[in-house]
């Protein structure tokens, strides 16, 4: 392995040089494989050993891995095995070493109680531990020698120094995976898109940056005021809406209840617990975390976090103050995420029951004319029929007026489903460019004094869109551009990534996100300003009665796909209505789940 | 002859009522707006005699302005308000300002046409009444004539 720092594999180098080179290579290298594999080198060569091995710590699982080997003789089963022996009896050199936290030198390994054989040409072994800042055993280097007191205390000197390199790299590592965790996380937060799958990604971002293999997190149900597991990773998950706790039940109900962490290193024996819901058996149970999730009003959730009993009795794996304090950024990250989620939700339920209210009393002020109108040719027909006037051609006419009268009041009951349609999407992957372009077949006539210049941007992201319900929003602009224009004119469609100024008509909880844009232009008289406010609003129609739409089901339609509609165009000039759509980076995700009306 | 003027924002609504007050030998002009309404009323000579009007038009209290507009140019003109079903707050005001009646255009089950038919009768007969009364009060005043 050359890391491009030239490192010379010979003895000549001082050990001055050689700790020089290794100190900047653990600096510089961003991968701590490297350099632990090149400390291990370094040592077996330095001190003329015939082999040597790190073994690492892994905390999660309380167990010792050999991790990286160097020199003659090892295969992959024989790195495997290497500790298999101390492992299953307590006993071996490295174990000791890890276990008294002390370096250890054999200068025969045959008469040394503690030595487990491993490679049958072993006379000598040394082996220091890797001790982090605060005290804990992170690791054991081991060298072997066939020579019988082939290590001295300047060859344990120098391990020392390595053993400490190997220390600064392995929790440089740990601050890299725990910075790009909570970056990735942030990132997570930001998406749109279901709620559950953003805390399972948060939930398997979390476990994978900080090696906790179960970890939970619970929501409380404000309807129930239980505790409800919303993400699991480990064998929980297969519980998840269903496994409950009451608040202050178990170590997990106390958390959500007194709003505080809680961490325990042997949660069987702690009065608070009930392992009703445990990842892990409760004879295997090791450490264990929660932290509250909490917002501005108090405990929302509980993230927690288990790991199993160590086989070895030295090792204590419980969790440090440092996985408390990643751990509780994520959970107040996470709340406030929720918690904006929640009021953005709010928002749009709220828009929403405005329109319905607005809605609402249009179309009783509508329907009541309809149907007066009708019972009057009612009337006025009862009464040619009794005072025997009636004239067929008369009769006729009357019928048609009722018939006029009763497809108006369809077509109000027509709006009021449109409007209750609008926002249940069924979402696939689609191309704005195509949605528009069959947008212009099925709705841009065929002979029409209508100019039409496309410009579309080639490439643009895919989207999660209504086929369907979007190309009918294209259609209904292109309509009403089409119809304001009776003699002629022109209408530029274009499609591009939204720009900061589009982006500027979003909601703020929506600007952080990406956007493709549609615009549609015309020259037709365009909106006058006292107008602009209104024509979003249901019922609001300049031109005579037709069957479009209309812009407030468009915009509800564009809402629920978490875009927005805005038209900013010069009155006297022409209209100009654009639609921005949100795309996914990368992961798409998006769920119509979400957006659906209530209360329909 | 008697004349009446009806003033609704909707079409369907206008005929309607017109065609129905002509069958009872009316004169029938309409308006669709409150400011077309208010025009006609102030430019007629002799004035009509009932102005049957819509509540809501260009705003939510065009059918008290209607009112104002006729009393002004002949006390003796007659109001009926037509108002959507349900919401009578501001046709009670236009009684306290003088109006004859109020209609609701939609009450379930009544033929609400008759209704109309029936409160422009007693609106006239009021009218008539009303005449009849100051031309007494008058002749009393001037026993000379």
């Amino acid at each position: 392995m050359d890391s491009g720092f030239g490192f010379p594999h010979h003895k000549c180098a001082s050990e001055a040089e050689l700790l020089a080179r290794l100190s900047r290579l653990v600096t510089a290298s961003p991968s701590s494989d490297e350099v632990l594999q090149r400390i291990l080198d370094d040592a077996v060569l330095s001190c003329a050993a015939v082999r040597g091995f790190l073994a690492i710590v892994d905390h999660d699982r309380g167990a010792l891995d050999v991790r990286y080997v160097s020199g003659q003789g090892w295969t992959e089963q024989k790195r495997l095995a290497r500790l298999k022996a101390s492992e299953e009896t307590g006993r071996g050199i490295t174990s000791l070493v890890a276990a008294t936290g002390k370096p250890y030198r054999s200068g025969n390994v045959l008469e040394d109680p503690h030595y487990v054989p491993a490679f049958e040409d072993v006379r000598s072994e040394i082996a220091v531990p890797l001790i982090d800042a605060a005290n804990r055993i992170r690791g054991v280097i081991n060298l072997e020698s066939s020579a019988p007191n082939a290590f001295d205390d300047s060859h344990e000197c120098l391990l020392r120094a390595f053993a400490d390199l190997a220390v600064i790299s392995l929790t440089i590592a740990d601050h890299r995976a725990r910075e790009s965790a909570l970056v990735e996380i942030g990132k997570e937060l930001n998406r749109f898109g279901d709620t559950d799958e953003l805390l399972q990604r948060v939930i398997d971002v979390a476990s994978e940056a900080l090696r906790f293999e179960d970890c939970s997190l619970f929501l409380i149900d404000v309807a129930t005021d239980k505790l409800v597991l919303r993400a699991s990773r480990g064998p929980l998950a297969e519980k998840i809406g269903q496994a409950t706790y009451d608040l202050g039940e178990g170590l997990t109900g106390w958390t959500a209840q007194h709003g505080v962490p809680v961490r325990v290193s042997d949660p069987p024996s702690d009065p608070r617990w009930r392992g009703r819901f445990e990842e892990i058996p409760a004879s295997e149970a090791g450490a264990y975390m929660a932290v509250p999730i909490k917002i501005h009003r108090g405990v929302i959730g509980v993230i927690r976090v288990q790991r199993r009993k160590s086989p070895y009795d030295w090792l204590p794996n419980d969790f440090t103050d440092d996985d408390e304090r990643m751990l509780s950024t994520i959970a107040s990250q996470l709340g406030i995420a929720l918690d904006n989620r929640r009021l953005v939700d709010q928002l749009v339920k709220a828009e929403r029951m405005a329109a319905w209210g607005e809605m609402s009393a249009r179309s009783a002020h509508m329907i009541g004319n309809r149907v007066f109108a009708i019972k009057g040719d009612i009337n006025e027909l009862e009464y040619l029929l009794k005072e025997n006037k009636i004239d067929p051609q008369r009769a006729l006419e009357i019928l048609e007026s009722i018939k006029k009268g009763i497809f108006l009041l369809e077509e109000v009951l027509n709006e009021f489903r449109e409007f209750v349609k609008a926002t249940q999407l069924e979402l696939e992957e689609a191309d704005l460019n195509d949605l528009v372009k069959q947008a212009i077949d099925e709705g841009f006539p065929k002979r029409s004094a209508t100019k039409l210049t496309l410009n579309l941007a080639p490439k643009l992201p895919k989207i999660k869109a209504d086929p369907k319900k979007l190309k009918r929003c294209f259609t209904e602009i292109i309509e009403n551009a089409i119809n304001f224009q009776p003699d002629g004119g022109e209408i530029k469609i274009s499609t591009s990534l939204a720009d900061a100024r589009s982006k500027k008509w979003l909601r703020p909880s929506q600007q952080s996100g990406s956007y493709v844009q549609v615009r549609f232009e015309d020259t037709g008289p365009g909106i006058d300003l006292d107008k602009k406010p209104k024509i979003f609003n249901p019922f609001y129609s300049t031109r005579a009665k037709g069957m479009g739409l209309g812009l407030s089901i468009v915009k509800g339609i564009v809402e629920a796909h978490n875009g927005t509609i805005y038209e900013n165009g010069i009155p006297g000039k022409g209209a100009r209505f654009t639609i921005l759509l949100p795309y996914e980076k990368e992961k798409p995700k998006g769920s119509s789940k979400d957006a659906e009306v209530e209360g329909e | 002859m008697c004349r009446i003027l009806v003033i609704d924002d909707e079409e369907a609504v206008r005929n309607a009522v017109k065609r129905r007050l002509e069958r009872d030998g009316y004169t029938v002009d309409t308006a669709e707006s409150q400011a077309e309404g208010v025009k006609l009323i102030r430019s007629q000579n002799p004035p009509y005699d009932v102005v049957i009007t819509d509540m809501v038009m260009e705003s939510p209290t065009s059918g008290v302005e209607v009112l104002q507009a006729a009393l002004s140019t002949d006390v003796f003109t007659e109001v009926i308000v037509l108002t959507a079903y349900g919401s009578v707050a501001n046709a009670v005001e236009c009684m306290k300002r003088g109006a004859f009646d109020y209609v609701e255009k939609n009450v379930p089950g009544v033929d609400v046409f008759e209704l109309l038919s029936m409160k422009v009768k007693q609106a006239l007969e009021r009218r008539r009444a009303s005449v009849a009364t100051i031309r007494k009060i008058e002749q009393y005043h001037t026993p000379d004539k």
